[in-house]
């Protein structure tokens, strides 16, 4: 047996599938590959694949990682070749790297950074935003919706376009197990502590991930 | 970039049902070719995206250099306001487009409760409803699948059906299609007379239809000298070599059938005179072992499904069951695949076959007895008896199996309370058969489901002159069966009465229904088949509203002598047939099955099958 990290991207067309139904079709193309998946024991035998850090549903990346155990060796380039060949259109693998152990821990990986488009109304000062001690939104967390101040986890946030309504901002926040932050959660911060700001539609992609400024692959 | 396709992706549920982008959906660029056709389904992805048919026909015309077929299903009512509320019109899954200007558009009907969806789909794609109000520059509107054997309910809709199985016959269309456009797409009749020539097509339009006084049908005319008095269905003939795809589409999220279905047979030689299918598919043609492990083969690889089902009527009847599931265990086994064996009579031979399909959980399994008295089963001809449901669930529960459903009807032709309440004996003796067994023999926590449906009559069938019983009745006899049911281990689960009372009129339905169905989509109905959409009071005021009394469908025993509303259409199942089939039933005699003794229905004219084994 041998492990992958794959690192792998996700574009407009297929942004709208589940990670439920992200890990099916995934299995789907191994089965599609002819390479050996490692299975569970059990009652039910899966294949054992780790999805780093589930993206939500309308969300497009070019930072994806999973962990991925197969029966059998193959070279990297014949991982992201292979899985490419029959992918359905929309998913990429960008990289592959053969692992030993926890040589590369995905569940370390804390920070993500995401381009958002966003429809608004209003004055969208980031600067003042950026000013508050503290950013305090409701957020949903495992034991349900509750308050929390979101600021320390905003490691930065860049203007980098507003025309027609339309505002474009680059953003580094915390992802991973210690603290999860969506951008959806910076905007309620915005329409909260920002006068007359209102937010409407917004797109969001997510360009990398990494832990602390090192990125895994 | 922020679309509004984006906006209303992001408002509705199971976005993935309106992308299409799935792999193996076929990309063509539609200005390279001459037809584009919509594949219509009037219901769900999920309902949509598991039907056989489709996936048939949809790579059979893609395979045409000179066609794209897309898929338009549906949308829920979710995705259905949102597009209302953007502006944005009925379309199709693989390109995005709008269906309103389509050259072809195929509803497969597959279900009566789903005519108010077509309708609705029509709506929602600007399109009008009737075919008299549509010129050349909207897409032609065909209808195929079981209920377009008496298609008369929508017979207004629709420019032309086409009866029967349609792998060759929509080839035909379609080349008419092209030449028709080529000559510059004049007169919509003249489409219409080239293709009513065509073995199996039925164009309605071309048929006048006169009553009589008491409403009943008193002749259907041909009014165009192109139709033919009765039109005649169309089958495979040569079906082992018949078309089957040779790639599947994989659907993003989890549809009904979430697998690959393998055609091992059409029709059935069972004959249960209740059965639609049964008659209307005759007669029964098989593949051969090797040509279905090369189809199964091929499909699994190029979709990477973990999972195979056997199609069929009835599995057991298949002449190659066992080199075929031989075949399928090996490559099942060694690619951790799934194998579902669906309608398989319990014996031995089966018994073996799913321990070893399923070596750790043991699921349920689902007979189907229909009624709960020898007597009555011999009137529907429902050749399984008491004693073999006894052996094979004694079988089962030492297998360790402790999961039994017993599917039922109530309210079939004689059927008394005696029948009723022996449906709770059967359940009863069943239950006793696993209390006899030792404990140390059989797992624990036993559970039997009892449920029933309520029977309605249907076209070419034994049973089509019957009177459906009412809803008063059904509901008494559900009563008394709740009431016949003693141990707590028996669970009864009844059919809503209201959809089969729908169902039982738009089966047996008339040209004057038409108004209704379209007056019921004006006043909101539409997803019938849906419990939470359901309006069964509207419908009623809209029968009302439009005086038509939808009890002269159901609670009419018909005469030989009646014109029924579908005797224009030749199945090849001959009306003697069926008659001596109601006059046995009435005396509860049973007919035995295509391989034991020709009951001379008729479909050996077709040339083929089980006539000629």
């Amino acid at each position: 047996m041998s492990n992958y990290i794959l690192k792998y991207s996700r574009d407009d067309r297929v942004k709208y599938i589940s990670h439920l139904d992200f890990m099916r079709l995934f299995h789907r193309t191994i089965r599609r590959t002819g390479m050996n998946f490692v299975f569970s024991q059990g009652f039910n035998p899966h294949p054992i694949m780790t999805v780093a850090q589930p993206l939500s549903v309308g969300v497009t990346s070019d930072c994806e990682y999973m962990k991925v155990g197969f029966d059998g060796e193959y070279s990297e380039k014949e991982i992201v070749d292979t899985i490419n060949g029959a992918f359905p259109p929309g998913y990429k693998i960008l990289a592959a790297k053969k692992v030993e152990g926890k040589e590369i821990d995905l569940t370390k990986l804390d920070r993500a950074v995401y381009t958002i488009e966003l429809e608004y109304e209003g004055n969208a000062d980031i600067d003042e935003l950026l000013a508050n001690d503290e950013l305090v939104v409701m957020k949903k967390t495992k034991s349900g919706v509750k308050e929390s101040d979101i600021r320390p986890y905003i490691y930065s946030i860049e203007k980098i376009g507003d025309e027609n309504g339309i505002l474009t901002l680059k953003m580094c926040i915390a992802v991973g197990s210690v603290y999860n932050l969506k951008p959806q959660s910076v905007i309620d911060a915005m329409e909260k502590y920002l006068d007359n700001f209102k937010a409407g539609f917004m797109n969001v992609h997510r360009n990398s991930m990494t832990y602390g400024n090192v990125e895994f692959l | 970039m922020i679309t509004t396709k984006d906006k209303i992706l992001s408002a509705v549920m199971k976005p993935t049902r309106y992308t299409g982008g799935e792999l193996n959906s076929v990309i063509k660029n539609p200005s390279d070719v001459d037809v584009r056709f919509g594949f219509c389904f009037a219901d769900t992805y999920e309902i949509a995206m598991s039907h056989l048919g489709l996936k048939i026909l949809y790579h059979t015309l893609n395979d045409r250099p000179d066609t794209y077929c897309e898929r338009v299903f549906a949308p829920w009512t979710d995705m259905e306001e949102e597009m209302k509320k953007h502006g944005m019109k009925l379309f199709a899954l693989e390109t995005g487009d709008e269906v309103t200007h389509f050259d072809m558009m195929g509803f497969t009907l597959q279900y009566e409760l789903c005519y108010s969806n077509v309708v609705n789909m029509l709506n929602l794609a600007d399109i009008p409803i009737r075919s008299k109000d549509r010129d050349e520059s909207y897409p032609i509107i065909c209808g195929g699948g079981p209920c377009a054997y008496n298609a008369e309910p929508v017979a207004d809709i629709f420019d032309f059906f086409m009866m029967g199985e349609g792998e060759d016959v929509i080839h035909e269309v379609v080349d008419e299609y092209v030449k028709w456009k080529k000559s510059g797409k004049k007169n919509k009749r003249d489409y219409l007379e080239a293709i009513a020539e065509i073995e199996g097509v039925y164009v309605p339009s071309f048929y006048d239809v006169e009553y009589n006084e008491d409403n009943t049908v008193k002749s259907v005319t041909p009014n165009n000298p192109h139709a033919k008095p009765t039109v005649r269905k169309r089958i495979m003939k040569e079906f082992d070599t018949a078309y089957a795809p040779e790639t599947i589409i994989v659907p993003f999220g989890e549809v009904v059938h979430d697998r690959v279905m393998l055609e091992v047979m059409r029709g059935c030689l069972r004959g249960c005179r209740f059965c639609q299918a049964g008659y209307i598919y005759r007669p029964l043609r098989e593949r051969k072992a090797d040509r279905l492990l090369g189809i199964a083969d091929n499909l699994l690889s190029c979709s990477g499904f973990d999972e195979i089902s056997l199609s069929s009527l009835s599995t057991s009847d298949f002449s190659g069951l066992k080199d075929l599931t031989d075949g399928l265990l090996k490559i099942t086994e060694e690619k951790k695949i799934g194998l579902s064996l669906p309608s398989l009579r319990i014996d031995n031979f089966s018994l073996e076959l799913m321990e070893k399909v399923q070596k750790v959980r043991k699921t349920g399994i689902t007979f189907a007895p229909e009624a709960g008295t020898q007597r009555l089963r011999d009137v529907i001809n429902k050749n399984i008896n008491e004693e073999d449901i006894i052996k094979s669930t004694d079988l089962l529960f030492r297998g360790g199996w402790t999961n039994v459903k017993l599917y039922f009807m109530i309210g079939l032709p004689t059927e008394t309370m005696e029948d009723v309440r022996g449906i709770a004996d059967l359940a009863q003796k069943v239950l006793d058969v696993y209390f006899a067994i030792p404990k140390e023999e059989r797992a624990k926590n036993i559970n039997i489901t009892v449920s029933t449906s309520s029977f309605v009559p249907k076209p070419f069938t034994a049973f089509q002159w019957a009177k459906q019983d009412t809803r008063d009745m059904l509901i008494e006899k559900q009563d008394e069966l709740k009431g016949a049911i003693k141990s707590k281990r028996i669970r009864y689960n009844w059919h809503d009465n209201k959809t089969s009372y729908l169902e039982g009129v738009f089966a047996r339905g008339d040209r004057r229904l038409c108004d209704v169905l379209i007056k019921a989509v004006e006043n909101g109905c539409k997803f019938d088949g849906w419990g939470e959409h359901f309006k069964f009071d509207t419908w009623m005021q809209t029968f009302d509203e439009l005086g038509i009394d939808p009890d002269f469908y159901t609670a009419r025993e018909r005469s030989y002598e009646e014109v029924l509303p579908w005797e224009h259409i030749d199945i090849g199942v001959t009306k003697n047939f069926l008659m001596r089939e109601n006059e046995k039933a009435k005396q509860a005699v049973t007919t035995p099955n295509c391989r034991q003794q020709c009951a001379g229905c008729g479909v050996k004219s077709f040339g083929t099958g089980v006539c000629y084994e």
